[in-house]
C-alpha cells in the first residue's frame, strides 16, 4: 500500500508536468465558461426552460473534463508507457504494472475532480452558478459517467498497437464527443442533424444525465441513459480486460 | 554453483522457432555473454530466463527458482536492464530511483550508487535530458538498487559512443568484483572478449558454440597470419624451409603473407630471413580474434544451411 501510494504520488507529479493535459482539463473548460457566460449571461432563458445558460452548460463542461482525462490523458499515457516498455520493466520488478495502471486511473480521476471544482468555483463567483439537484445523486451520476468514459479510454489503449494509433483513435473519438454531444454547446442550440448524430455518441447520454440531475431531476428519470452508460462500461471495460497487453 | 541453468529451451512464435533447443549454465560470480546477430534469439532467451515470456519446452532455473511460477520471489533477487527501455517523459533521476527504492525490502542507497557512477550532480535532472551513456548508467543503477546477486543486461551498450561503451565495461567489471553474477547479451565482439568468462554464440535460435573466449577462438580453428614486406623473391626459400609448418603463402608485389597454426613460425621465419640475408620490413603477426572466430562460426552456419536447402 505504501508502494502504491508513492507510485500514485509520482504519477500525479508527472501528470501535472504535462502542460497540454493540464490546459485542456483545467484551463480550457474555465475559458469556455467565461466566454459563453459573458456572451449569454446566466439570466433565466426561455430556450433553456427558464434556467440560465451557465447553469445548463456547466454540467456539459464537466463532461468535457471527463473526456480530456478519460479519452486523452489516460489512454495516451498508458499507450506511451507500453510502447516505451516502462510497463514491461515493471513486470520484471516486485511490483506489477497493474499498480501503474491503477495509479494512472486515480490521478486522472483526481485531475477531473480538480477541474470540476475549479469550474464550479469560477461559475459561482462570476456567474452566480446554481445547483438544483441532490448532491449524492450528482456524485453517483458523475461516477457512472467517469466509469463509462474511462473504460472507453482503456479500450483505446487495449486495441492500439502503438502510441500513434492510440493518438489517432483518441482524436477521432474525442473531438466529435466534445462538440456534438452537448458537452461544449447545449444541443438545444444545435441543428436537427447534429442532434441526430449526437444520439450515437456515448457522451451525449452522460451530458443529458448530468444536466438533468444538476437541474433537479432524479436518477430514476434517466433509466435509458443509465442503462446505456452502464452497458458501455461493461462492454468496453470487459473488452479492455480481455484485450489489454502489458507489452 | 550455477546461478542460471537452461536445458533444451524452446520458444516458438507461430511458425518461427525463435529459440531452438539451447542449453547452458552460468556460474556464480562470472560474466556470461550471449552473442549473436540481430534476430538470433538473444532477447527471447533473456526474457524466458527472467520469466517475462513463457517458453514451449525445456527447463530454466535461476537462483534455484522457476522463473514462471516463482517470478515474484525472483524479481526481489535480480536486477534487470531490458533492451530499449525508456522512462516516463518528465521524470527526474531522483524520482525514478525512489520508485525503485520502495519496491525492495533491503534496497541499496541510490545516492551512493549515483555517486559511484558519477551521476550525483544529475539527481534533479530529467531523465530524458541525460546522454545515452548516462541513461544506460541509470539502467544499471536501477538494476542495482535491489542489491541483486545476479544482473541481467540486454544489449546495454548498443548505440553508445566508444568512450561511453568503455565506461560501461568498467561498470560491468566492477559488478563482478563485487561478487555479482552478470548475464549479458551484446553484439560487440570486443566487449564480449574483454568482459566475459563464458560466451555463448547464438544464430537462428541455436547455440552454435559455448566456451571461454580462448576456447571459442580455438574451436573456430583459424590461422595466424604473419606478414612482412621485402624486395627479394622469398617464395621458394620459405616454401622449402617452412613448408611443414605453414598452410599457405600469399605474395602480392612486395607484400608477403604466411598462414599458419603455429606461432613458432615467426621465430623460424626471422632466423631464416637473417640467414639468407634478406632485407625485410613491417613484420607483423595477427592472431585470430573473437570477431574472426564469430564470423567464421556464424558464417559456417549460413553455408551449411545454404547447402541443406539445395
Amino acid at each position: 500500500m505504501r508502494r502504491f501510494k508513492k507510485i500514485t504520488i509520482l504519477e500525479w507529479k508527472l501528470l501535472t508536468r504535462e502542460f497540454i493535459t493540464i490546459f485542456f482539463a483545467l484551463i480550457f473548460p474555465v475559458m469556455m465558461l467565461l466566454l459563453f457566460g459573458s456572451i449569454y449571461g446566466n439570466e433565466p432563458n426561455e430556450f433553456m426552460n427558464g434556467y440560465g445558460i451557465v447553469d445548463v452548460s456547466t454540467p456539459g463542461y464537466i463532461n468535457m473534463i471527463v473526456a480530456v482525462t478519460g479519452l486523452m490523458s489516460l489512454p495516451l499515457t498508458l499507450a506511451q508507457y507500453r510502447e516505451r516498455k516502462i510497463l514491461k520493466r515493471f513486470m520484471a520488478s516486485p511490483i506489477h504494472p497493474m499498480d501503474i495502471l491503477l495509479s494512472q486511473i486515480i490521478v486522472n480521476v483526481m485531475l477531473t475532480l480538480i477541474g470540476l471544482i475549479m469550474l464550479i468555483i469560477v461559475g459561482i463567483i462570476v456567474f452566480d452558478l446554481k445547483f438544483y439537484g441532490n448532491f449524492f445523486e450528482a456524485l453517483l451520476a458523475f461516477i457512472i459517467i467517469m466509469l463509462s468514459i474511462f473504460s472507453i479510454g482503456l479500450f483505446i489503449t487495449a486495441i492500439s498497437k502503438n502510441t500513434r494509433m492510440a493518438n489517432a483513435i483518441s482524436y477521432i473519438i474525442y473531438f466529435p464527443m466534445l462538440f456534438l454531444s452537448g458537452a461544449t454547446m447545449p444541443l438545444e442550440l444545435m441543428p436537427q442533424t447534429i442532434r441526430i448524430i449526437s444520439k450515437a455518441l456515448p457522451m451525449t447520454y452522460g451530458v443529458e444525465l448530468f444536466k438533468g440531475i444538476w437541474l433537479g431531476d432524479h436518477l430514476i428519470d434517466f433509466s435509458l441513459e443509465l442503462l446505456l452508460l452502464g452497458g458501455i462500461t461493461l462492454l468496453f471495460g470487459g473488452l479492455s480486460i480481455k484485450l489489454f497487453k502489458w507489452v | 554453483m550455477n546461478i542460471i541453468v537452461v536445458e533444451n529451451l524452446v520458444k516458438k512464435y507461430k511458425s518461427l522457432t525463435a529459440v531452438n533447443q539451447i542449453s547452458f549454465s552460468v556460474k556464480a560470480g562470472s560474466i556470461f555473454g550471449l552473442l549473436g546477430p540481430n534476430g538470433a534469439g538473444k532477447t527471447t532467451t533473456v526474457e524466458c530466463i527472467i520469466g517475462l515470456m513463457k517458453f514451449d519446452e525445456g527447463f530454466v532455473e535461476i537462483l534455484s527458482l522457476n522463473p514462471i511460477t516463482d517470478n515474484k520471489k525472483l524479481y526481489k533477487e535480480i536486477g534487470v536492464q531490458l533492451q530499449e527501455t525508456s522512462y516516463q517523459d518528465k521524470i527526474k533521476v531522483k524520482e525514478l530511483c525512489e520508485v525503485f527504492t520502495i519496491m525492495y525490502e533491503k534496497p541499496l542507497d541510490y545516492h551512493r550508487l549515483l555517486e559511484q557512477f558519477g551521476l550525483i550532480d544529475k539527481t534533479n535532472t530529467y531523465v530524458n535530458q541525460l546522454s545515452g551513456g548516462e541513461r544506460q548508467k541509470i539502467a544499471i543503477i536501477l538494476a542495482l538498487i535491489a542489491n541483486p546477486q545476479v544482473i541481467i543486461l540486454d544489449e546495454l551498450t548498443t548505440g553508445l559512443d566508444p568512450k561511453s561503451r568503455r565506461e560501461m565495461w568498467e561498470c560491468i567489471k566492477n559488478l563482478k568484483r563485487e561478487g555479482r553474477t552478470v548475464f549479458m547479451t551484446t553484439h560487440y565482439m570486443e566487449e564480449a572478449a574483454y568482459l566475459c568468462d563464458q560466451i555463448g554464440i547464438m544464430n537462428k535460435g541455436k547455440l552454435i558454440a559455448i566456451d571461454s573466449v580462448e576456447g571459442i577462438i580455438d574451436k573456430a580453428d583459424i590461422d595466424i597470419t604473419i606478414s612482412f614486406e621485402t624486395e627479394d623473391d622469398v617464395f621458394h626459400i620459405i616454401k622449402d624451409e617452412l613448408n611443414k609448418k605453414i598452410n599457405k603463402i600469399e605474395i602480392n608485389n612486395t607484400k608477403v603473407k604466411i598462414y599458419t597454426k603455429s606461432e613458432d613460425v615467426l621465430t623460424d621465419l626471422i632466423i631464416l630471413l637473417r640467414d639468407k640475408k634478406i632485407n625485410y620490413r613491417k613484420i607483423d603477426i595477427k592472431r585470430p580474434t573473437l570477431e574472426d572466430a564469430y564470423l567464421k562460426l556464424v558464417g559456417k552456419e549460413k553455408e551449411t544451411e545454404g547447402n541443406a536447402t539445395i
